[in-house]
């Protein structure tokens, strides 16, 4: 039994038993597909619904769909939003957002404020490499908001068909709110 | 009117039981089911309610089952009525209620999320608690959106027609500035004749609007509701006293709202005789100010003739060295100080305290002096009352209104709102004098109108008539045979008809008036700037004690004297002592016992008797030189005296001149020092209203800039000249008056006060009463002669002193015209349009300047408002001093006017 035991042992010994057994799976790997893939050169496809920055929107007319509702801002459960909002001088009545600023790096990706936008003009996008040397610009403002908007609408707007924000046909993407007409006091 | 609960306080209703979800309830006949019903603390929705107004019945919310009708009545628009069977709750009646609410959302806009009233909405609540989720049929209204007006903005898409504002608008506030209209189809509210709305903008209709429908136009769209940190504090603009909510987001004021709003529509109809919780035009949209970009941030200490920015330290330890020089090298008579109401009375203290205690000197005074002392020390000397006699229920319940002097709707607007009450609820009679076609004369059932400065003559007439027609109360009169005498001896000097001459009233009303105020049970007199900033004051407020006395109405319930005060805390700074004849407590300066008392509470000799010098004093001797320091709290006595009377050279003969204020005013341009202070919404304290009612202001924000509390900065002031006063809030100083005035604050409810005019009319009155009625009977040097103008200076119902013309807000609604207002009827005699430019001419000198037309103004007068002094009307008055009580008139000037 002991004498059994130990050229069994032995013969593992010389033929390197483990080292085969090691290079088996080594092997096996070259026959099919590699599981990791090079992520800077080679990109993820990213489902519809993916929660990555956040992003303003407009209207296919180039018009701000954002309205300063300050919803986002109440709905916000890590208090990231801050919106100001004020008259548009230009066109009275019409409000809007003078300021708006998303601190990303607070961010817990919810979703809550896409919930909460009653006209839509907020929505996630597939756009997650925002890394930075510098933390205070992950402080996004409006202007920042705005270009990840316009430089990633149709991510956005799946998202927001994705989550059943906006549904896909053509009576809500028509869809928008108009303020009133002031009465001038011309009219007077 | 119906509806009403009879709410005369001479008849008492029936009371009646009735049955409401199983329990009996009494109540008042012929009182609304709704108020019935939300008496016994069972909340039944209604949107178109407001316990201040009528019933309007529009919402159709207020649904309830009532045993015998079929269908769901309304109960804010069912009367109350003997065994009534009704039910409030089930679900039949909340299905009813849910169609109401889908009823109103089928036409109203969903943009609650740009809508200012997202959050504070009735008809969003409504909609919640009735789960309304789908809407068949809705349908958008899309009316443009007016915008015509300064200050409100009417979305008329999202109203719901409820009607308050227009019932508030005419029911509480008298005005009927709003109306409905039928147009495109829809109501709407519009402005009366569809046209800019420009009213008092009292804001109610604000308040009061369940939806977003009117908005403020200087808040719009910078808020949600439930970002604001609301602050609840007195008004600091008239002596009204109104609590308010200042609310806030990020140290920003964003705007102010009321007690009133659509949230509490819950009451007792009778609850409004104390006041209806909402606010005026200043209250509500004046208060820029207060985080105005023209507040000072910092210190400033005059270096090589010009104003630099200094550190606080450095400032007080400049300020208190020479403050000590100039005490060490002339005496504690070489200092004085002036401080202006609107401080807390916790600072009037401590300022009586640092200038009494720390400095020693009683050369004192504050801005009550420049009327409201007339009416105190009067009321002081006859009665023993040093405030006005009533509240402000005596005030709503009353028979007879004698309203003298007072253009109460513009300066006290929120007082005179009882004024009002008691005209349309308890049908009082009111009677008007006054110089002016003013508002309240307007409504009266007596407006007499009399010449500029006859007030007080009008006051004799009226005490004349009452002994003439044999109107008096022998009871009264009876105790103080002598007296009577006198007075008649008195009276008897002039007849009615030079008085009706002299103030162009008929004799026939003069007598009317004063047969109907002394027949009256209850009867209030109110009287205003017309009597205590007019020349003789103090004796037309004895006058008017006169006439209360031989009437029978002094001490009888309901029945008193009163007066209406310009700036929020005048009575505080008279019952502080920051006058420099009363000690706190209004006791006299020359009181031994009050002396001893306060001599020991402070560890010190209080200046001597005879030592004090008032406003005018003050004045006079900094123009002398006796005095070489002053300290300005808050006053800018340079932009309200007339130059006549040299305040420039006076204060720049001053060794040290420090000013503390929130802005850097005329006065402050001046100064050697100048330290940024606080206004009231960066400090607590409390206010005395006119009333007597002590109320508390509370902090709101954190200080602007550097800026601090003024008893923070006296405090250290008095700790650098060596009298440490240890307080480490204001509610230190608080204790300290507790002790040393017992019961002055008690528990913000006015004190009850009985007049004891016993002393008075037994010792002192045969003398006095003589020489006073003599002594106006005497007419006037330039009266009727070559001036034929009355040019009166007074407030606007948009302005409250200058502090109101560093509101945006104000100034937008009524900016300075730099024009003299006119009565129409002159100027179309003297050929003038709207624009001209005219001389006008008095004894102290002649300015030119444009005229506008005026209807409230009268034939021979004309008016300028006392907030602006550009064009510096002010220097054309002539200056008067009080020769008893010290008070300045500078109000009335007789003139001549010249087309240029």
């Amino acid at each position: 039994m002991r004498i059994g035991l130990l050229t069994k042992k032995l013969l593992h010994a010389a033929l390197f038993d483990e080292i085969w057994d090691a290079m088996k799976v080594t092997f096996k790997h070259m026959f099919h597909r590699p599981i990791t893939f090079q992520y800077p050169r080679e990109q993820r496809t990213i489902p519809d619904a993916h929660r990555g920055a956040l992003g303003l929107l407009r209207y296919d007319d180039g018009v701000e769909r954002c309205v300063g509702c300050d919803l986002c801002e109440v709905a916000c459960p890590s208090h990231c939003i801050k919106v100001v909002s004020a008259e548009d001088k230009n066109l009275p009545l019409e409000r809007y957002a003078s300021e708006f600023y998303i601190d990303i790096t607070k961010c817990v990706f919810c979703g809550y404020c896409v919930e909460a936008c009653p006209v839509n003009a907020l929505a996630m996008t597939k756009m997650y490499e925002y890394s930075t040397h510098d933390k205070r610009t992950l402080l996004f403002d409006k202007k920042r908001l705005n270009e990840i908007g316009d430089r990633y609408l149709e991510d956005a707007k799946k998202y927001l068909i994705a989550h059943n924000q906006e549904k896909d046909d053509q009576r809500s993407r028509e869809y928008r709110y108009f303020f009133p007409e002031p009465v001038l006091k011309s009219k007077n | 009117m119906a509806l009403k609960p009879v709410t005369t306080s001479d008849v008492e209703a029936a009371t009646i039981e009735l049955s409401i979800d199983g329990h009996t309830v009494t109540a008042k006949d012929g009182v609304s089911l709704y108020d019935v019903i939300s008496d016994t603390g069972k909340i039944v929705a209604a949107m178109c309610y407001h316990y201040t107004f009528d019933p309007f019945g529009s919402c159709g919310m207020c649904l309830v089952m009532v045993e015998g009708k079929k269908a769901p009545v309304r109960s804010c628009t069912a009367k109350a009525a003997a065994g009534m069977v009704v039910r409030t709750e089930g679900e039949d009646l909340f299905q009813a209620r849910k169609k109401a609410v889908e009823k109103h959302l089928s036409v109203h806009p969903l943009d609650c999320p740009v809508c200012d009233a997202d959050g504070h909405c009735e008809l969003q609540d409504m909609a919640f608690q009735h789960q309304v989720t789908n809407l068949a049929n809705a349908k958008q209204k899309l009316i443009p959106e007016d915008t015509r007006s300064l200050v409100l903005d009417f979305n008329m898409n999202r109203c719901i027609v409820c009607g308050e504002c227009i019932n508030i608008c005419k029911d509480v506030q008298m005005i009927d500035a709003l109306q409905f209209l039928k147009k495109d189809g829809f109501t709407q509210v519009v402005a009366k004749g569809d046209t800019a709305l420009s009213c008092e903008f009292c804001g109610d209709c604000l308040a009061v609007c369940p939806v977003g429908a009117i908005t403020n136009k200087y808040s719009k769209y910078l808020y949600k509701p439930w970002q604001l940190k609301k602050t609840t504090t007195t008004c600091n603009y008239c002596g009204d006293g109104c609590q308010m909510y200042i609310e806030m987001k990020d140290n920003e004021v964003v705007r102010v709202t009321s007690p009133l709003s659509w949230k509490n529509k819950w009451g007792d109809r009778a609850d409004t005789a104390v006041g209806h919780g909402g606010l005026c035009v200043r209250g509500r949209f004046g208060f820029q100010f207060i985080d105005s970009q023209m507040r000072l941030q910092q210190p400033l200490v005059r270096q090589n003739g010009k104003l630099v920015e200094t550190p606080w330290l450095d400032t007080i330890d400049s300020l208190v060295t020479r403050l000590a020089d100039i005490k060490a090298k002339h005496g504690p008579q070489a200092i004085a100080g002036l401080i202006t109401a609107r401080c807390s009375n916790e600072e009037l203290y401590i300022f009586q305290k640092l200038m009494r205690a720390a400095i020693g000197t009683n050369q004192l005074d504050s801005s009550s002096r420049y009327g409201h002392l007339n009416f105190v020390r009067a009321m002081q000397h006859a009665l023993g009352i040093g405030r006005m006699m009533n509240d402000s229920v005596d005030i709503t319940k009353a028979k007879v209104i004698l309203l003298v002097g007072s253009n109460m709707t513009e300066t006290n607007p929120v007082a005179s709102l009882r004024v009002k009450e008691s005209l349309r609820v308890y049908r009082s009679q009111l009677i008007v004098v006054d110089s002016a076609q003013t508002n309240s004369a307007k409504l009266a059932s007596h407006p007499l109108l009399v010449k500029p400065g006859t007030e007080g003559l009008f006051v004799q007439g009226l005490v004349k008539s009452v002994l003439e027609q044999d109107l008096i109360d022998a009871e009264a009169t009876g105790k103080h045979p002598e007296a009577f005498a006198a007075l008649k001896q008195a009276v008897a000097g002039f007849s009615l008809a030079s008085i009706a001459k002299q103030t162009g009233v008929a004799v026939d009303q003069i007598n009317e008036a004063a047969a109907v105020f002394a027949e009256a049970p209850r009867a209030v007199i109110i009287c205003g700037e017309g009597i205590v900033r007019r020349p003789g004051g103090y004796h037309h407020v004895l006058t008017l004690v006169d006439l209360a006395w031989v009437t029978g109405k002094l001490g009888r319930p309901g029945c008193g004297i009163n007066t209406v005060t310009e700036e929020p805390n005048e009575q505080g700074a008279v019952d502080m002592g920051a006058a420099s004849e009363f000690l706190p407590g209004q006791a006299r300066f020359e009181d031994e016992a009050a002396r001893a008392k306060f001599a020991k509470a402070w560890g010190v000799e209080l200046p001597a008797k005879g030592s004090e010098a008032n406003l005018m004093d003050i004045v006079a001797r900094c123009r002398s030189g006796e005095i070489k320091a002053l300290y300005v709290l808050g006053e800018n006595p340079l932009a309200t005296f007339p130059a006549s009377l040299g305040v420039r050279a006076a204060l720049e003969r001053l060794e040290l001149l420090i000013c503390q204020d929130p802005f850097l005013t005329e006065t402050a341009q001046l100064a050697h020092f100048v330290l940024p202070a606080c206004t009231f919404a960066e400090k607590d304290g409390t206010l005395t209203n006119q009333e007597g009612k002590v109320q508390r202001i509370r902090k709101s924000m954190e200080p602007i800039g550097e800026s601090l509390p003024d008893w923070h900065v006296m405090v250290a002031i008095a700790g650098g000249l060596g009298f440490s006063m240890e307080y480490e809030s204001s509610q230190d100083i608080q204790t300290e008056i507790m002790k040393l005035v017992p019961g002055y604050y008690n528990l913000g409810q006015p004190r009850k006060v009985e007049p004891t005019p016993e002393s008075y009319l037994a010792n002192g009155y045969k003398v006095e009463v003589g020489t006073r009625y003599r002594r106006s009977q005497e007419p006037s040097g330039s009266e009727n002669g070559q001036r034929p103008f009355g040019l009166i200076m007074g407030q606007l119902l948009y302005h409250s002193g200058k502090l109101s013309t560093q509101a945006s807000g104000l100034v937008n609604i009524s900016p300075n015209s730099g024009r003299l207002h006119m009565s129409v009827e002159d100027m179309e005699r003297m050929g003038l349009a709207d624009g001209a430019r005219v001389r006008v001419t008095s004894e102290c000198g002649a300015l030119e300047l444009g005229v506008e037309g005026d209807r409230s103004v009268l034939p021979k007068s004309c008016f300028f408002p006392e907030h602006f002094n550009d064009p510096a009307v002010k220097d054309l008055m002539p200056v008067e001093i009080d020769s008893i009580t010290g008070v300045p008139y500078f109000k009335l000037a007789r003139v001549t006017i010249e087309k240029v």
